[in-house]
């Protein structure tokens, strides 16, 4: 086996400052909402963290996860992180393919059975497997065979994590979450669309910092980023409480920056770390910009009833069902009725 | 599908499906039953102005009974002000009437509507314990009285807990909220609720019948 | 005003005053079977449900408004004398029978039938604490007509033979012999020569063709005969062609008040048919309050078609008479306190009438509290003066009447109807009060002004 480096090892080769690693543990500690306690221990177990092997896996995806992570702020600090791990299969960035990327992966599998950490992007069509194959194999065979040594899966993006937008209405590929495959490894749930670099990121640091997955809600998301309601951090928070909306974009609401629930903002529902980390180094994120929240983050977000749809839109049927009940009203009143004259007119007539 | 998007889709429709059924049964089955006819010579001019005349008038009580009934009466007055107030003044409700009305109109600061909300609620309670120790309330309540005042206050406080949280995740608080709504849907043509829409039948009647003999109304 | 005789004052918070609930007594007529009687009852409970009656009954928010204005509630606090607690069976039958979800009240048995136990105890609620007055009808905020629907209900009741027994008698005697107390066309005759003889004026029987076709009570007729005579006065005085008939001359309604749509439609017709025989244009309802009720809102309903005459209740002839100067009064001098007759105010719409009269006798006329269309019940009307069993209900009422007319410290209190005369005398008696109600329409006679 050759000798893998440590990041230590790397950075020091890199010519990283031993001040710039401790500022970026420093980041991830907070990040993570860990006490400065921990620094030193994060500074240590990074330090000397050997190379993991990772593979990733994309399925049904758009490749914008990926975008996502490699457009991330700090290129030097996560571009070597991610150096630092073991990236021995990446659809998008290695540079094999075919034959000798399939041989790639099994042959990290084999070594590093038990330990890997399996990333997924994208979601798994169960209609046919044709539908999306790599080297021939289905998306479903390679990720079974792919996870059965792996220490935990992440699945990123909200593809990977809730069948995202192939799993959409009427869902033509009969796409599926990874949650939903795999039952007895681990699963992190990293959704997003895309998620935010600094939140996969993070959720990878921790494993290698503890060697633990981080706390989970019940969408198996860490707690740590999706936790809070983009509504409950959201910088506009005053404006929705004293009524200020924006009815149109660009009107004269929306060049104030009032609040964009009446545009389809969703929110109140939607668990993020948006409205606090933001995206590209804390620049903005979409309600900064003025359009409003899509619930990106969400299971099924794309069927919420429109990103326009203010949320408390309700769906009442169609116009056609309302007039059907209309007339089955008129109807059962005017049986009812005739019920009654016939008993009225009855007994008028027996006095 | 989730709690959340079954009660925004499937349990609204249903409710509202129900809502428009039943109402327009009770309309129809009570009005569509035998009219009196009246020959009397009237003493003034009745018909459709008398009827808007006590619809009006009726929603106050006159002098004579003021000091007898003031406490329920104040007590129902802030309890439906309120209950308007947070339906149709709230600007995520405002939207909601938007979807299907087409049009919508201003609303107050959340903080104000919060209020009106509270204090309906607390004249809800009051009037409930009125219900349950006065003689005659006691006497004349039946199950569609207790029924009917809880399925209009759920809604109102299920409304009032979502900012509050209470440890539950907000779209469960929301699915709640609008599941509540849903059953005050369902639930409104049927028993004394029915009195949104019956109100201008009764007073109307009575304006129309009592008007034309010039009588006190 | 009588001095008060300061050897039996009235002492008002005594314990005689103390209210005793009534002897349980479920008066039954007729020797029908229970499941006979409630058949009965239903069916003309159902009878009454058309469209208004239907509203009203599907429209009560158990709001216990009406128990605010109800003096039999005020002045006892039972909650059974709650208006709409009284209509409870009537309510009952109409959304098992009638109402547009009956089938399922009845599939799902959410209301029961009504039982002949149920029945008898409603007897007392229907008849012996409701004298039709109207208040609660004032107070509803959903506007319905409770008073009228007590009147409604009262026929299920009747036809069920589960009404007050003398009430029964007195309605019978009526459809029998035409007059409530028995008074005969030639008994009428008779005193109608009596009072055209001892007050020495012109009173017409019987005439071929008169313009106006004046009637009596049979109360009038026998308590208080210087009606006729007064009635005499002043139609003569305006000038009018007028007359009685011994073929109709009764005004009261006992079928009305009893619950006999029957017997309510035949007494109705006799007045009209007098009427049209004679080619009156108008008929003059004497001092009667459901008189006026009887004739001038459900005269026509009976007839089925618009009458062909005009109908007044005495007090408004005078007003009008008064008014266009037809008759003209002497100035009196004296302070008066007026009491409604709930069937020709509040109900009837002619409380105005009675205060144009009043304004031209020249009074110091003094208002009670809620005086006009609001005023307090005799507690005698609508059949409670004859229920001998709700007398102490009746006199534990009164003390609103009372009050209210001393509280105006007025010199005389006048009325128009004989039967709050009735209740009011009764009371009096029984109180041994100061004021005896006077009625309106002999001042105008006692003090007619030749024509000037």
């Amino acid at each position: 086996m050759k000798t893998i480096p440590t990041l230590g090892d790397i950075l020091q080769a890199q010519g990283v400052s031993r001040r710039g690693f401790m500022k970026y543990c420093a980041a991830t500690a907070s990040l993570l909402a860990l006490p400065p306690a921990m620094v030193p221990r994060i500074a240590q177990a990074l330090e000397q963290a050997r190379r993991p092997s990772v593979i990733w896996l994309s399925f049904q995806e758009c490749t914008g996860c990926t975008e996502s992570l490699t457009r991330s702020s700090s290129p030097t600090l996560e571009g070597l992180i991610f150096d630092s791990i073991s990236l021995d299969y990446h659809h998008t960035l290695q540079a094999a393919s075919g034959d000798a990327a399939e041989a790639a992966r099994h042959a990290a599998m084999e070594e590093n059975m038990g330990q890997y950490l399996v990333l997924v992007d994208g979601s798994i069509p169960m209609g046919n497997p044709g539908f999306s194959t790599i080297a021939g194999i289905s998306n479903y065979d390679m990720l079974m065979e792919t996870v059965e040594g792996a220490a935990a899966v992440v699945a990123i993006g909200s593809c990977a994590a809730f069948g995202g937008i192939p799993g959409a209405n009427p869902n033509p590929t009969g796409a599926v979450s990874v949650q939903d495959l795999v039952k007895d490894k681990p699963v992190v749930n990293v959704p997003g669309c895309p998620p935010i670099p600094m939140v996969i990121t993070a959720v990878l640091a921790q494993f290698l910092t503890f060697g633990q997955l981080p706390e989970l809600d019940i969408h198996g998301r860490p707690v740590a980023f999706f936790g809070q309601t983009i509504h409950d951090r959201c910088y506009r928070r005053p404006f929705y409480e004293q009524g200020k909306f924006a009815e149109t974009f660009d009107d004269e609401g929306a060049r104030k920056g009032w609040c964009l629930f009446k545009l389809g903002c969703k929110g109140p529902i939607t668990y993020n770390a948006c409205a606090t980390v933001k995206w590209n180094a804390g620049t903005s994120f979409p309600i900064e910009s003025g359009h409003p929240c899509l619930g990106c983050s969400e299971p099924g977000f794309w069927d919420k009833g429109g990103f326009y749809a203010p949320l408390s839109t309700g769906n009442f049927g169609s116009g056609g069902k309302l007039a059907g009940a209309a007339v089955a009203g008129v109807a059962l009143g005017a049986a009812a009725a005739v019920a009654g004259r016939r008993r009225q007119a009855k007994y008028t007539k027996e006095a | 599908m989730d709690l959340l998007d079954f009660a925004r889709g499937p349990a609204l429709q249903v409710a509202a499906y129900i809502l428009v059924a039943g109402v327009l049964w009770r309309l129809v089955g009570i009005l569509m039953l035998k009219e009196k006819p009246e020959f009397s010579e009237p003493r003034k001019p009745g018909g459709f102005m008398a009827a808007l005349k006590v619809i009006y008038t009726r929603s106050f009580t006159a002098a004579p009974f003021k000091r007898a009934t003031l406490y329920p009466k104040m007590l129902a007055y802030v309890l439906h002000i309120g209950f308007f107030a947070v339906i149709f003044l709230f600007v995520p409700h405002i939207v909601f009437f938007e979807g299907f009305l087409g049009f919508d109109w201003p609303g107050l600061p959340n903080n104000v509507i919060y209020l009106s909300g509270v204090a309906a609620v607390v004249a809800g309670l009051a009037l409930l314990v009125r219900r349950l120790t006065d003689p005659v309330l006691r006497l004349i309540s039946n199950f569609d009285d207790y029924f009917s005042w809880f399925v209009t206050i759920l809604p109102i406080l299920t409304g009032l807990i979502m900012p509050v949280r209470m440890g539950v995740r907000y779209e469960t608080l929301l699915a709640i909220h609008i599941l509540s709504v849903a059953v005050l849907m369902i639930w409104l043509p049927f028993g004394k609720l029915g009195h949104t829409f019956l109100v201008f039948v009764t007073r109307g009647t009575t304006g129309m019948v009592f008007e034309r003999r010039g009588a006190k109304t | 005003m009588t001095t008060v005789d300061g050897r039996h004052t009235l002492d008002r918070e005594a314990e005689r005053l103390a209210y005793k609930p009534p002897e349980v007594r479920h008066d039954i007529q007729g020797d029908m079977e229970t499941e006979e009687r409630v058949e009965k009852a239903m069916h003309h409970f159902v009878k009454n449900f058309n469209s208004q009656t239907a509203s009203y009954l599907d429209g009560c928010l158990h709001c216990g408004m009406c128990a605010d204005a109800c003096h039999f509630h005020v002045r006892t606090d039972d909650p059974r004398y709650t208006p709409i607690w009284k209509l409870e069976l009537f309510k009952q039958a109409y959304k098992r029978e009638a109402g547009p979800f009956a089938f399922f009240y009845r599939l799902f048995g959410f209301k029961k039938k009504v039982t002949i136990d149920q029945l008898e105890e409603w007897q007392h609620l229907l008849y012996d604490s409701c004298t039709v007055c109207g208040r609660c009808s004032l107070v509803c905020p959903m506007g319905i007509d409770i008073a009228g629907l007590v009147s409604m209900a009262r026929h299920g009741m009747f036809m069920a033979g589960l009404i007050p027994h003398e009430l029964h008698e007195t309605a019978k005697r009526a459809a029998e012999t035409g007059s409530p107390l028995g008074i005969t066309a030639d008994k009428f005759e008779d005193r109608v020569e009596w009072m055209a003889d001892e007050h020495e004026v012109e009173i017409p029987m019987d005439v071929e063709q008169a313009d106006v076709l004046a009637v009596m009570s049979s109360i009038e007729i026998q308590k208080y005969p210087q009606s006729i005579a007064a009635t005499a006065k002043i139609l003569n005085a305006a000038g009018e062609s007028w007359t009685f008939r011994t073929d109709g001359f009764e005004a009261t309604n006992f079928g009305m008040l009893s619950g006999n749509p029957g017997w309510q439609k035949e007494a109705t017709m006799k007045l009209i048919n007098a009427a049209i025989k004679i080619g009156a244009k108008l008929i003059v309802l004497p001092e009667c309050g459901h008189a006026y009720m009887a004739l001038r809102w459900m005269g026509a309903n009976m007839y089925g078609k618009p009458l062909p005459f005009k109908v007044m209740h005495i007090s408004e002839y005078m007003a009008d008479a008064l008014n266009k100067g037809k008759i003209k009064v002497k100035k009196v001098d004296t302070s008066v306190t007026y009491h409604d007759p709930c069937q020709v105010s509040r109900r009837g719409g002619a409380t105005q009438a009675a205060r144009d009269v009043i304004r031209h006798l020249g009074v110091d006329f003094r208002e009670m509290e809620y005086g006009g269309d609001y005023n307090w019940c005799c507690g005698g009307g609508g059949g409670v003066v004859t229920i001998k069993r709700a007398d102490p209900l009746r006199h534990r009422v009164f003390k609103l009447k009372m009050d209210q007319v001393e509280k105006t410290e007025a010199d005389e209190l006048l009325s128009s109807c004989a039967n709050c005369r009735q209740s009011f005398d009764d009371s009096q008696e029984h109180f041994n009060w100061d004021y005896k109600m006077g009625s309106l329409m002999e001042m105008v006679a006692e003090n007619l002004e030749d024509e000037a």
